[in-house]
C-alpha cells in the first residue's frame, strides 16, 4: 500500500544502502569472478575450524580487487552454518584475530593486541615479559585453560589470524610475529590458520629463510575483473536495489534499477568506466563516480540523477591542479609563464631571482605594448616574492632538494622555502632552486581558459 | 570520506563548521563531530586524544586533573579506543574533520592511510573530512593503501563575491554604498597581484580611515569621490605596497599615520611613511665592518679569476677601468651569460683569506692595528650576515658566503662613500 509515510523511507533506505556499499561499509551483494579464491579461502578456514588443521596461506591481489571482501565473505559463511544449520554443538567455538600492517607497526604492539583480542579481561602487563614466542605460548595456554573451564576439552579452540597488509608486517625486524605464527600453524599443537592479505606480488622475497621454511607456500591469487562487462557488473551490483534486503518497495526498486541501467549505458559514463578499466581496474575508483549522485537522493528526486554522475565524471577527468590554479592573480600567472619559458630555454631548475629577471626582461621588452593595451605595471621584487610564495604554498612550485634527499625520500617531505635547516643555511630565500610542477602544455591551457589575461601575456604563454 | 582542496581563504573551514553546527541543531547529536586542526595537534598523540575527547564529550578540567579521555600513544590504542567507545552505538555516524590535512603526511607514513581506513578498521561508521589547500595528489600516501577520497572543490570568489564579503566589514556608522565604492577601488588596484581575501581585508581596514578622514576634517564631502581619492593618493602609492608586505606593522601605521594626515600635506605624508619603514632596517655597523660586508659581497659574487684585474694595487686605475669596461665585459656573451649570472645564481662560498685580501684592497686608509678584524668576522657570522659553509669544527680554511642582498650592500656602500657597482662583474 503506497501510504505517504512509506515513500520517503524508501528513498532514505535506498540512499543508506547504496552509499554504504559505495563506501565499502556494507559488502556488495555478489562477488563477481571471485568464486575460486573464495572457495579456497573458505575451505582453508573451515578445515581449521572443523578438523583442527593448522593452515597458512597468502591472499595476493592488486589493490581494490576484492581481497578483503573475499575474507569477509568467507568469515561470514563460516559463521552462518554455525548459527543456523547444525547447531552450536557440532561446530566448535573459534576466535578471529585481525591484525593490520597499518596499525600494528611493531611486533610488541601486535602481541598486545592479539592478547587483547583473545582474552579481553586478562591483565596484559604480566603477559608481555620475556621473548615473543614465550609470551605467545603463554597467551595460548591461558586460552586453553579458559576453554577447559567451559567444556573440559584438552584443546585450544581454533584461532584464525587474518593479517592485512602482510608485506608491512613482514618488514618488522626479525619477523618474530610471522615466525611464531607460522611455526605454530605447522606444528599442529594448536589449530590456527594464518591468512596473509597483501597487494605485493613479490611478498615471498621479503620473508626470512626460517620464516619461509615454516610457511605452507599456499598462495591464493585474486585477480581484477578480466572483462569489461564483469567490471560494469560490479557497479551494477553496488547500485541495484533488491526489495527484500534493502527494505524498499518492489515498484520503487524496479524504477531505481531501470534508471541505474540507463546511467550505466549512457555514453560519457560508459566511456569513463572503460577508461578506468583500461588503466587500473580499481573498483573503488569506479564506485566513487556514483557517490555524488547517490548522496543527493531525496524525497524530491528519488532516482539517481544522470547529470550528477556526469559531473563527477567531468571532475575526475579534469586536472585538479588546473582547477586550483584557475583563480591565481595575474602576477602569479606571469611568474608561472616565466618559469615555463625558463624550462623551454633548457634550465631544469631555477630560483626566484632567475624567474623574476625573466619576468622583468619580458615586461621591459613589451612595456610599450602593454601600456597601450591597459594598465599593467612591473611589480617590485618583494611583491613578486610574496606572489611566488603563494605558489609555493599551493605546491605548484616546489624546492629542488640537493644531494641527500635526491633519492625520492625528499619528495615526500615538507614543502616550503623555509624547510630544512641545512637548505636554509646554504642560500637566502630567493636563490633556492625550485621546479614548476606543471607541463608547458598545461600552462598554455591554463592561460587559454582565462578571460582576463591581456593579449600580450597570452602571446607570451604560447611562445 | 571527503577531501577538500582549494585556495587559501575560500571559506572551507567556515562552511564545514557551520554545516556541523546546523546538523547538531537538527539531530541533537552533539558528540559526533571532532574538529582537529593539524597545526594545533602537531603530534599524532594530540590528534588521537583530542578526537577521543570530542567524541566522548570528555572535557579536561580541574575535576579530572586535566586528563584526557584515554592515553593514546599509537595507532592501535587509538583504533581500540574508538572501537570501545563507539562500537556499541550502531547506526550513528561519526565525523572527524582535519584542517590543513596536508601536514599529516609528515606524521609517519601510516597515519593518513589509517585515518582514511578508520571505519574499516574499527567497524564504526566514521567519515573523515580532510580540509586542505593542496590538491590530493600532493599528499596521497605513497603506499597506496587508502582509497582516494571524494574531492569537493571550493571555487575562488568572483569579484562580486569578494565585494560582498568585504562589504560585511563596513563600520556601523558608515554608509554602505560609500564604503563599497572605496572597496571597489582597492580591489581594482590590488587584484592583479593579490586576490587573497585576507590580504584585501587587511588593506581595506588600514586604508579606509585615511580615505574618510577628509570628510571629518571638512575638506571634502562624501559625494566628492574624485577629490577624496586624490587626497588619499599618497597613501595608496607610498604606503600600500609597504602595508601589503607588512613592512609597516598595524600598530605603527595607526600611530604614525594620524600624525601625518592631520596636516594633509602630501610631502609630509610621504616622508612620514618613508620613516616608518626606515626604522625597521636599523643596520648600524662599525666602519670597518661595513667594508668587511662589502668585501664579502664582492668575494661571493665576483669570479676569483678577475680579482687581479679588479683589486691589484699599483696599477693605473684608469687602465683598470678601461679593461673592465672594454675587453672583460665584451668577452661575456650577452644572451648566453644572462641566465646563469652569479647575480641570479646566488652567493658562492669563498675562503676567508680571499675576503680579507679584497678588504685590504678596497679600504682606502691603512687599518688601525687596534681593530681586530677576526672578531668582526665572527660577529658578522653571528649576525647571519655571513654564513659559514665549511664544517663547524674546522679552525683553518674557513669558507663563508655572503648573506646580504644587493640593495643592502648598496646602502652600506653609500654610507661609506664606496662605489660598489664599479667592482661588480656582469651585474644588471
Amino acid at each position: 500500500m503506497p501510504s505517504p509515510m512509506s515513500q520517503p523511507s524508501d528513498v532514505s533506505c535506498a540512499r543508506r544502502a547504496v552509499l554504504g556499499r559505495l563506501y565499502g561499509r556494507a559488502p556488495l551483494p555478489l562477488l563477481v569472478g571471485l568464486d575460486s579464491p573464495l572457495n579456497q579461502v573458505f575451505s582453508l578456514l573451515s578445515r581449521t575450524v572443523t578438523s583442527a588443521e593448522g593452515n597458512s596461506a597468502l591472499l595476493i591481489g592488486p589493490r581494490g580487487s576484492g581481497k578483503s571482501s573475499v575474507v569477509q565473505r568467507a568469515l561470514g559463511m563460516l559463521e552462518d552454518p554455525a548459527r543456523h544449520q547444525s547447531g552450536a554443538a557440532s561446530v566448535p567455538k573459534y576466535h578471529v584475530v585481525r591484525l593490520s600492517g597499518f596499525v600494528h607497526i611493531t611486533d610488541r604492539i601486535a602481541l598486545r593486541d592479539i592478547a587483547r583480542q583473545l582474552l579481553v579481561e586478562q591483565d596484559l602487563d604480566n603477559i608481555l615479559i620475556g621473548s615473543f614466542a614465550d609470551a605467545f605460548a603463554y597467551i595460548l595456554n591461558l586460552l586453553r585453560s579458559a576453554g577447559n573451564g567451559g567444556e573440559g576439552a584438552e584443546s585450544v579452540p581454533p584461532v584464525l589470524f587474518i593479517l592485512e597488509e602482510f608485506d608491512l608486517l613482514a618488514q618488522h625486524p626479525k619477523q618474530s610475529l610471522l615466525y611464531t605464527l607460522f611455526d605454530i600453524a605447522q606444528s599442529q599443537q594448536t589449530p590456527i590458520a594464518v591468512l596473509g592479505v597483501t597487494a605485493r606480488i613479490d611478498v615471498m622475497d621479503l620473508l626470512e629463510k626460517r620464516v619461509k621454511s615454516r610457511f605452507s607456500h599456499r598462495q591464493i591469487y585474486v585477480q581484477s575483473p578480466q572483462k569489461l562487462c564483469d567490471f560494469v557488473e560490479i557497479a551494477r551490483s553496488a547500485l541495484f536495489l533488491t526489495a527484500v534486503t534493502d527494505c524498499v518497495s518492489a515498484s520503487y526498486a524496479e524504477q531505481f534499477n531501470a534508471r541505474v541501467e540507463g546511467i550505466l549505458a549512457a555514453e560519457p559514463i560508459a566511456r569513463r568506466i572503460a577508461h578506468i578499466f583500461d588503466f587500473d581496474k580499481d573498483v573503488r575508483q569506479l564506485l566513487r563516480l556514483f557517490v555524488l549522485a547517490s548522496s543527493r537522493l531525496s524525497p524530491e528526486s528519488k532516482l539517481l540523477q544522470m547529470s550528477l554522475v556526469e559531473a563527477s565524471v567531468a571532475q575526475d577527468v579534469a586536472s585538479a591542479k588546473l582547477q586550483v590554479l584557475s583563480s591565481v592573480s595575474l602576477l602569479e600567472l606571469c611568474l608561472i609563464i616565466s618559469m615555463k619559458s625558463l624550462v623551454q630555454c633548457g634550465s631544469s631548475k631555477y630560483n626566484f631571482e632567475m624567474v623574476y629577471s625573466e619576468y622583468k626582461s619580458f615586461m621591459s621588452r613589451h612595456l610599450l605594448v602593454v601600456s597601450a593595451g591597459g594598465s599593467m605595471k612591473v611589480y617590485k621584487k618583494p611583491v613578486a616574492l610574496k606572489a611566488f610564495e603563494t605558489l609555493v604554498e599551493l605546491e605548484i612550485v616546489r624546492p629542488v632538494l640537493t644531494s641527500m634527499a635526491a633519492d625520492g625520500g625528499g619528495s615526500y617531505g615538507r614543502n616550503d622555502l623555509l624547510a630544512g635547516a641545512a637548505q636554509a643555511a646554504r642560500a637566502p630565500k630567493g636563490y633556492r632552486m625550485v621546479q614548476l610542477m606543471l607541463e608547458p602544455g598545461q600552462v598554455v591551457e591554463l592561460v587559454a581558459d582565462r578571460v582576463d589575461v591581456p593579449a600580450v601575456i597570452r602571446r607570451w604563454a604560447q611562445q | 570520506m571527503e577531501a577538500i582542496g582549494e585556495r587559501l581563504a575560500t571559506g572551507k573551514t567556515s562552511v564545514i563548521q557551520d554545516m556541523f553546527k546546523e546538523y547538531e541543531g537538527v539531530a541533537g547529536t552533539s558528540r559526533c563531530y571532532a574538529y582537529i586542526n593539524s597545526v594545533e595537534c602537531f603530534t599524532s598523540r594530540l590528534l588521537f586524544e583530542r578526537t577521543l575527547n570530542a567524541w566522548s564529550g570528555h572535557v579536561p578540567c580541574a575535576e579530572n586533573r586535566f586528563s584526557n579521555y584515554a592515553r593514546c600513544d599509537n595507532l592501535v590504542d587509538f583504533v581500540n579506543n574508538v572501537r570501545d567507545l563507539l562500537g556499541s552505538k550502531h547506526g550513528a555516524t561519526y565525523y572527524l574533520v582535519v584542517d590543513q590535512a596536508e601536514r599529516l603526511r609528515d606524521r609517519g607514513p601510516m597515519l593518513l592511510t589509517t585515518l582514511l581506513r578508520l571505519s574499516e578498521l574499527t567497524g564504526v561508521d566514521i567519515s573523515v573530512v580532510l580540509i586542505s589547500n593542496v590538491v590530493w595528489d600532493k599528499f596521497r600516501p605513497r603506499h597506496g593503501g587508502a582509497a582516494d577520497p571524494v574531492s569537493v572543490y571550493f571555487p575562488y570568489y568572483s569579484k562580486e563575491q569578494i565585494l560582498q564579503v568585504l562589504a560585511k566589514d563596513c563600520p556601523l556608522e558608515e554608509p554602505a554604498g560609500f564604503f563599497l565604492t572605496f572597496v571597489d577601488a582597492v580591489y581594482e588596484v590590488f587584484h592583479r597581484n593579490c586576490v587573497d581575501l585576507n590580504e584585501l581585508r587587511h588593506l581595506v581596514a588600514m586604508l579606509y580611515p585615511k580615505f574618510v578622514q577628509p570628510v571629518f576634517e571638512k575638506q571634502a564631502t562624501r559625494n566628492e569621490f574624485g577629490r577624496l581619492f586624490k587626497l588619499c593618493q599618497p597613501y595608496f602609492t607610498a604606503a600600500s605596497e609597504r602595508l601589503y608586505l607588512r613592512e609597516i606593522s598595524t600598530s605603527e601605521w595607526q600611530k604614525h599615520s594620524t600624525v601625518a594626515s592631520v596636516k594633509n600635506n602630501p610631502e609630509d605624508v610621504a616622508t612620514c611613511i618613508y620613516h616608518m619603514a626606515e626604522n625597521n632596517d636599523g643596520m648600524e655597523l662599525p666602519h670597518y665592518t661595513k667594508y668587511l660586508v662589502i668585501a664579502a659581497y664582492l668575494a661571493s659574487y665576483n669570479p676569483s679569476r678577475l680579482d687581479v684585474q679588479y683589486f691589484a694595487r699599483g696599477k693605473d686605475p684608469s687602465q683598470k677601468r678601461k679593461r673592465k669596461g672594454g675587453a672583460l665585459v665584451a668577452a661575456v656573451d650577452e644572451d648566453a651569460g644572462a641566465r646563469d649570472r652569479q647575480q641570479l645564481l646566488g652567493p658562492k662560498s669563498f675562503a676567508i683569506e680571499r675576503m680579507l685580501a679584497i678588504f685590504y684592497s678596497i679600504i682606502a686608509e691603512p687599518v688601525d692595528s687596534a681593530v681586530d678584524v677576526q672578531t668582526q668576522i665572527a660577529s658578522l657570522i653571528t649576525l647571519r650576515l655571513l654564513t659559514k659553509t665549511s664544517a663547524g669544527e674546522r679552525l683553518d680554511g674557513i669558507k663563508c658566503k655572503c648573506n646580504v642582498s644587493l640593495e643592502v650592500v648598496r646602502g652600506i656602500a653609500k654610507s661609506v662613500r664606496f662605489d660598489v657597482d664599479r667592482y661588480l662583474y656582469n651585474f644588471k
